[in-house]
């Protein structure tokens, strides 16, 4: 290898490994998007997971939340029967996959439906992006706000005053 | 042919058909006023400053409408996600004038369509309002909505999510002013068609549900500048302050948002408009007192927005039930007294009408299939029957009632309504008003609501501020009725499998037009309500029809795409896999 091809293969090493988002990253982001967008998980939580109130139910803060990993996948592919929190996985009460039960057991108490349904890497990457950004943390931040919407919008506005 | 012969001409022709030759010009007062004197013509929101939203037009009628069949359809945009939402809906009234006909999708992008052909749509131009999407969209109570425009002179006057009012040019689409009116920053949007009376363009505010206090607002479109603005609650010390109680800050925070266009009587140069909520919506006793002049209407004077008479329908009411929506203005015989008269029938499940002049009540009956809050209304008053001037906090019937000691009830209508802002129409030669509604029954839980931290509590600025959730406990279903406005009674009334989202198109065909949710566009005797057609777009429909003529052809149109909330899902889960979409269908014959 020439030293001028060295060198072009090692700018293009370098700018791959500067751009590059590392797949733990990725997947938060990606869970980012799938919780403001395809499954508007911040309808009834909020951008910011500190819960609501209103027009989609009582919703409860994620902020605060002391579900475990595999409780926060099986209540998001399940919901939560008796509330508003609806399931992801289409298939949930059609079996006994979710806790244990299906459709007959619980009647009226079955949560409804999400508006879009879920793969279980999607659930997974909801899920990450929970842990890194929302669960445990305190109030939200104008860093928190403009990682949740961006710049181009007045969205943070109410941060910077 | 000016528009004297051109109205007679048309009384000549009027035991064949309806149609008149369409007319080129400017929008003026006088044109709006005469507006069903242009048959081919659907140039006010309603059809009508009355709000009667019925098309005399009648080559599509009951013996021929079995053959009805799409013209043609035009892919629209619009659906874009947006702050808390994943996508706009489609809710506008076209307006058609001389076969061009103009839309709105629920970002605010207006679109001129040439629709002359008869078959196909051809978008001349659309003007895009270039939304913060995110900004507006995460204060919209109830989605991402557009409601219509409103014609003036040679422009087209519309307003935006993001609380603007835009004027444009009718022939390019170029925006020539754009005033900011309402703030999403705390709270604010606009959803509705704008009011044009002579040169004022009149709207409301939204936001009822994040704390914001209404209002109602002129604009002078020759400057592009406010002439008034009036508030629907009350400041500190002005009559009907005293109806808000305790030190919660009403008068910024106390609701009364306006979201659907009002109506207008030229003949005494008052206009109608309903109020929404108090709020916060659930927690009664975060306000209490009657709260004027939420869930009201209000007669104003267009010119300076000064109220003439107000009558409020549900006082202190715990159960959100807005009456934002149209007033229709009917003449008719009641009692054998020639009346005057706004109607309206509301949220909350009664149907209700007042000497328009005076604002006298003259008569109200419950239309819903089920209602369990009131008993009736006071004969005398309007009211409801268990109304008690002298409690603070109405604490209305054992079962809805709530408070923050009980904080659960079973609510009958539900909050949703009834009619909700869905228009109704109304067959003159009937004198039958047709309502889509909805039927059934919610629960509500209270829970205190904290103040604005401004006021000494936690809330901020465009938070939601509603004291308390809803949820459907049984499956919401709807209906299509007919309400004979002599009597105030329902006379026919038609099962609907989900709740009517779309209003009502009347016409002289002897029909009556309306949407479901499953896509399913409808057509149906006006007398008996019978249905007689109907076709299934492929998605929900959301959006009240019209109807128009081109070249002598009639033509019925309606905007459809909407997808609806997971409650509704849970309780139709046949519609889980319906998916939006943006599209205005055209039928004819």
């Amino acid at each position: 290898m020439t030293f001028k091809a060295w060198m072009i293969a090692a700018l293009i090493a370098w700018s791959g490994t500067a751009v590059a988002q590392p797949a733990e990253d990725r997947q938060i982001t990606f869970g980012k998007e799938i919780f403001k967008s395809k499954a508007t998980c911040q309808y009834c939580h909020r951008w910011d997971g500190n819960g609501d109130q209103g027009y989609g139910g009582l919703a409860l803060s994620l902020r605060k939340t002391q579900l475990t990993h595999d409780q926060l996948i099986e209540t998001i592919r399940c919901g939560r029967p008796g509330t508003g929190m609806p399931y992801h996985d289409q298939f949930s009460y059609t079996d006994k996959r979710c806790y244990g039960s299906d459709r007959a057991e619980l009647g009226d108490q079955i949560p409804p439906q999400a508006v879009n349904f879920l793969a279980p890497r999607e659930i997974a990457a909801v899920v990450a992006f929970l842990e890194a950004h929302i669960i445990g943390r305190g109030p939200a931040t104008l860093e928190d706000c403009v990682y949740f919407w961006g710049t181009e919008t007045r969205e943070c506005d109410s941060f910077r005053k | 042919m000016n528009r004297l012969l051109a109205s007679t001409f048309a009384g000549l022709l009027a035991t064949t058909t309806a149609i008149l030759p369409a007319r080129a010009g400017d929008m003026t007062y006088e044109r709006a006023v005469n507006a069903n004197s242009e048959t081919s013509n659907w140039l006010l929101h309603h059809k009508d400053y009355a709000a009667h939203r019925y098309s005399a037009l009648n080559a599509i009628n009951t013996g021929n409408v079995k053959d009805l069949h799409v013209a043609f359809a035009v892919g629209l945009g619009g659906t874009e996600s947006g702050g808390k939402y994943a996508f706009g809906d489609l809710e506008g009234t076209p307006i058609v004038e001389d076969g061009m006909m103009y839309v709105t999708d629920g970002w605010g992008r207006v679109y001129k369509i040439d629709v002359t052909s008869g078959t196909h749509g051809t978008i001349l131009w659309k003007m895009d309002p270039g939304i913060d999407r995110a900004w507006a969209g995460d204060v919209a109570c109830c989605g991402v909505n557009n409601r219509g425009v409103a014609l003036w002179k040679d422009k087209i006057v519309s307003a935006t999510l993001d609380g603007r009012l835009i004027v444009m040019r009718k022939d390019t689409g170029e925006v020539v002013s754009d005033r900011q009116i309402a703030d999403p920053a705390i709270g604010e949007t606009i959803t509705l068609a704008p009011l044009v009376i002579r040169d004022i363009a009149i709207v409301g505010a939204a936001g009822g549900e994040f704390g914001m206090r209404g209002y109602i607002d002129g604009t002078d479109l020759n400057t592009g500048k406010q002439v008034w603005r009036t508030y629907t609650i009350p400041a500190k010390g002005e009559p009907g302050s005293e109806t808000w109680k305790g030190d919660t800050n009403p008068a910024a925070h106390g609701g009364g948002s306006v979201w659907e266009t009002g109506t207008y009587d030229p003949a005494t140069d008052t206009m109608y408009w309903g109020t929404g909520n108090p709020g916060p919506d659930y927690d009664p006793e975060f306000r209490p007192g009657d709260n004027l002049w939420t869930d009201s209407v209000l007669a104003m004077e267009p010119a300076t927005g000064k109220v003439k008479w107000a009558f409020q329908y549900t006082p202190n009411d715990p159960f959100d039930y807005d009456e934002i929506s149209e007033h229709p203005l009917v003449d008719a015989i009641i009692h054998g007294q020639p009346r005057k008269l706004v109607i309206h029938a509301a949220r909350n499940g009664f149907f209700y009408e007042f000497d328009r002049t005076t604002g006298q009540f003259i008569n109200g009956k419950q239309y819903t299939d089920n209602n369990n809050w009131t008993p009736g209304l006071d004969p005398e008053t309007g009211k409801p029957a268990n109304y008690d001037p002298k409690k603070d906090v109405q604490p209305y019937s054992a079962e809805a009632g709530r408070t923050r000691a009980h904080p659960v009830g079973k609510t009958c209508t539900a909050h949703v309504g009834g009619k909700n802002w869905e228009p109704s129409s109304y067959n003159p030669d009937l004198h039958l008003l047709y309502v889509g509604s909805i039927e059934g029954c919610d629960q509500i839980t209270t829970k205190e609501q904290p103040k604005f931290a401004a006021d000494g509590g936690t809330v901020k600025p465009r938070e939601q501020f509603t004291g308390g959730g809803s949820r459907y406990v049984e499956k919401p279903v709807g209906s299509l009725k007919a309400i004979d406005v002599l009597t105030g009674e329902v006379v026919a009334k038609l099962a609907q499998p989900y709740p009517n989202y779309a209003g009502t198109l009347a016409t002289g065909g002897g029909l009556v037009f309306t949407g479901l949710i499953d896509g399913k566009f409808s057509a149906h005797d006006a007398k008996t309500l019978q249905e007689l057609w109907s076709f299934n777009v492929g998605t929900g429909i959301n959006a009240p029809p019209i109807s128009y003529a081109v070249n002598g052809k009639q033509y019925v149109a309606v905007l459809v795409g909407s997808r609806q909330a997971a409650a509704i899902f849970g309780a139709h889960p046949e519609l889980k896999n319906t998916a939006t979409a943006s599209m205005l269908f055209v039928f004819g014959l």
